[in-house]
């Protein structure tokens, strides 16, 4: 995993996250909306075919002088909690 | 070259001067054999 | 912290099984179910060396054939990614060669069935062949996936609203998936997918359960459901991991 910084403001952040597709990138926005400094998060993703920019670009706005990098770093903490509760939670069940 | 002939079903080696015959039945058509050789592929 | 998730098992066999989870988001739901698509490593044959092929078919067509092949696959940190497993193949015409003539190097990684058809040999036609298997992903290859057929749908709830009007014709409601009643979970399959087989002369509403999804997984025989669930988990709790690692740079 390849992070690149393409846009970087106070409360705005632009990443590359290189090697990822929507599998993971789609469950981080998730994760992020549900930070309450995040007031916007969304990525983006070219087809494989489509040459250029094809690697996904997340985009988080924060609110509140959060700093978004920072919140990028509790998203993916949440990620890891929600994967690893799931996780528990199935093999309590199994 | 190794090559089989397609009437009397006979190994037949070719050299560059005996031309295109099977030596022991006189037939014009031979077939090449697949190699012996040991062919790597890549499942695509 | 963040999320309380919630598992019940509503049919359970060894490669098959569907299963109840509350609390997920339609995001979570649908990043594990690619997960166990696409991010679940398995084995399966890259290289291919034909020793001898009399059959009616190219070595490239049997290649492929052999890769597709579902194999066992070794438990986590059993293997490395640049190990391979050599599997050998030797049938002599008039037979059929099966999945189940590979005869494997490692106890670990075998057919995962013996009845998977490779080619029909004539009388005098030969296959013999020895493969590597490797291990990687399904993004990376079809080979690869370990699950097939994996989906989920939201839990239904039914309610029982009132009676029908007496003297009308009866209409069948079909629905499919699993159901939600008193608290009871059950399976469309056992009424026929018909409402109208359940709750005769009733007229009932059905609403999606937010949050509740029902998984049907089915593996192919790589390994069982249980694993192939957590280690989708894993993939996912591994990227986090190294995403946190990396922001912290």
């Amino acid at each position: 995993m390849e992070l690149r910084v393409t846009e970087s403001t106070e409360n705005e952040l632009s990443i590359e996250i290189a090697g990822e597709d929507h599998t993971f990138m789609n469950v981080l926005k998730g994760a992020l909306l549900e930070h309450d400094d995040v007031s916007a998060a969304t990525y983006d993703v070219n087809p494989e075919q489509s040459g250029g920019q094809t690697e996904p670009i997340l985009t988080i706005k924060t609110e509140d002088d959060a700093d978004p990098l920072e919140c990028l770093e509790d998203g993916a903490v949440t990620v890891r909690e929600k994967a690893n509760s799931f996780k528990n939670a199935f093999e309590a069940a199994a | 070259m190794s090559y089989k002939c397609s009437r009397c079903k006979r190994d037949v080696q070719l050299d560059e001067y005996g031309g295109v015959r099977c030596p022991y039945c006189g037939h014009r058509v031979l077939l090449k054999e697949r190699s012996r050789d040991v062919k790597e592929v890549d499942v695509q | 912290m963040s999320a309380e998730y919630d598992v019940e098992f509503v049919e359970r066999e060894d490669r098959e099984a569907r299963f109840l989870v509350r609390g997920v988001t339609p995001g979570f739901a649908n990043g594990i179910r690619r997960a166990m698509v696409a991010d679940v490593p398995t084995m399966a044959i890259d290289t291919v060396r034909f020793v001898e092929n009399s059959s009616v078919m190219f070595d490239e067509q049997l290649a492929l054939r052999l890769g597709l092949v579902p194999l066992t696959t070794p438990p986590v940190g059993e293997f490395g990614e640049d190990e391979t497993v050599t599997l050998s193949i030797d049938v002599e015409g008039p037979a059929t060669a099966y999945s189940g003539d590979l005869v494997s190097s490692d106890d670990l990684v075998e057919p995962a069935d013996e009845n998977v058809p490779i080619i029909e040999l004539k009388d005098g036609q030969r296959l013999e062949a020895e493969a590597d298997a490797v291990i990687d992903r399904g993004k990376d290859h079809a080979k690869h996936q370990g699950g097939v057929a994996v989906g989920y749908r939201h839990l239904q709830r039914v309610e029982v609203e009132g009676d029908l009007p007496e003297f009308e014709d009866e209409e069948s409601r079909i629905i499919r998936g699993v159901i939600e009643d008193d608290g009871e979970l059950v399976s469309t399959s056992e009424f026929d997918h018909d409402l109208s087989n359940r709750y005769p002369g009733k007229e009932v509403r059905i609403e999606d359960v937010p949050n509740a999804f029902v998984f049907h997984v089915e593996t192919d025989g790589s390994f069982p459901i249980e694993e192939l669930v957590t280690r989708a988990a894993d993939t996912i709790a591994e990227r986090a991991t190294e995403l946190e690692d990396a922001v912290q740079l």
